[in-house]
């Protein structure tokens, strides 16, 4: 099966690991294709990041994307702009309104963590519509989990729980992700899918988390660089 | 004669094992007392002594490979998704960050060292 990690972020972008170190991690973990996120500052940082990933590409035998996390409304509007410039759109969660923009942005691929530093779940009824609408992927971030213990991990759990709840009612996409910010804190593909099923997913939905929901998230990505795609749904033949 | 060993228990009767094969990536070579104390510790914390007394879980010390730095887990046949959501949520043995990275889960020993 093909496995992909679309949130990891480097020394690029606040991470510890170079986009050596993460890429040739996630290739020993049985990857198929790793997303590095950054966050967007201006046109000639974009030239770069461009370039280095595509030399990632080259060196090490894994597909390697460029995603942009935006955390206001502001980067989401710029990035908005910029779509067919990289490949993967995600939008920082946390924040009750812009987890509802990010919701109903069709531009946008997943929404991280939406129950960022919240005592509740971050997703309501409302947005999980949303949501499935706009085909925007709901991501449960592992280093969530990883990083806290105790109370806050049971909380996390807790809120994670709920969205599973949710999504699987009004048919949102779920993305798995490791949400890494270094290369020691990748996880095994199946360590991921095990515990989206103790959180209350099906064993096939999880590995569809894993596979099938960033597969298609990165098909686009190449649909749309493509010279024929003009904007979703409209393309020259 | 007084007998001091139970009968052995039917086929149907007995639980199903599973073992998971595990291969693990750190900073340094991992030793196994450390990983046992880590493994069972996390285990404890995450799922809580009646979680883990449902497991049947057993790190084996003799298929412990410390060259390769393969280990083996014993579980019975219905939480094995448990043990590897708990393998996988352990980032640390001691100071020495580590990665688990499964290899295979089967019914046998044997059909471990197939692969």
């Amino acid at each position: 099966m093909n496995y992909f990690d679309l949130h990891v972020h480097s020394a690029f972008s606040g991470g510890e690991s170079s986009l050596e170190e993460l890429a040739e991690t996630a290739r020993q973990l049985g990857y198929r294709g790793v997303c590095f996120v950054f966050y967007y500052q201006d046109e000639k940082q974009l030239e770069i990041l461009i370039a280095e990933i595509n030399r990632i590409r080259k060196d090490i035998e894994i597909e390697a994307y460029l995603g942009f996390e935006a955390r206001n409304l502001k980067e989401l509007a710029i990035l908005t702009k910029k779509r067919k410039s990289f490949d993967v759109l995600l939008v920082n969660g946390g924040d009750l309104e812009l987890n509802r923009i990010a919701c109903s942005t069709p531009e946008v691929d997943v929404l991280t963590h939406p129950e960022y530093q919240r005592t509740d779940s971050g997703l309501d009824q409302v947005c999980m519509k949303l949501a499935a609408k706009n085909n925007v992927a709901i991501e449960m971030n592992f280093r969530e989990i990883l990083i806290w213990n105790k109370a806050t991990r049971a909380k996390i759990l807790s809120n994670l729980g709920h969205n599973v709840k949710l999504a699987k009612k009004y048919h949102v996409p779920i993305i798995l992700c490791s949400g890494s910010v270094s290369h020691w804190e990748l996880r095994d593909p199946e360590c991921l899918i095990s515990m989206a099923t103790q959180l209350g997913l099906e064993l096939r939905d999880a590995k569809k988390a894993i596979s099938e929901v960033p597969e298609r998230i990165v098909r686009q990505a190449r649909e749309r660089r493509s010279k024929k795609w003009i904007m979703p749904g409209v393309r020259v033949r | 004669m007084k007998r001091d060993r139970l009968k052995i228990l039917l086929p149907s009767l007995r639980e199903k094992e599973r073992y998971v094969s595990f291969r693990i990536i750190s900073e340094e070579p991992i030793n196994y007392s450390d990983l046992e104390a880590a493994v069972w510790n996390l285990f404890l914390d995450f799922y809580g002594e009646v979680g883990v007394s449902k497991l049947s879980m057993w790190l084996i010390k003799n298929l412990w490979d410390e060259r390769n730095q393969i280990g083996v887990i014993r579980c019975n046949n219905i939480p094995v998704q448990k043990i590897i959501a708990g393998l996988g949520v352990i980032s640390r043995l001691g100071d020495i960050r580590v990665i688990f990275k499964i290899l295979k889960v089967s019914g046998t020993i044997k059909g471990l060292k197939l692969k």
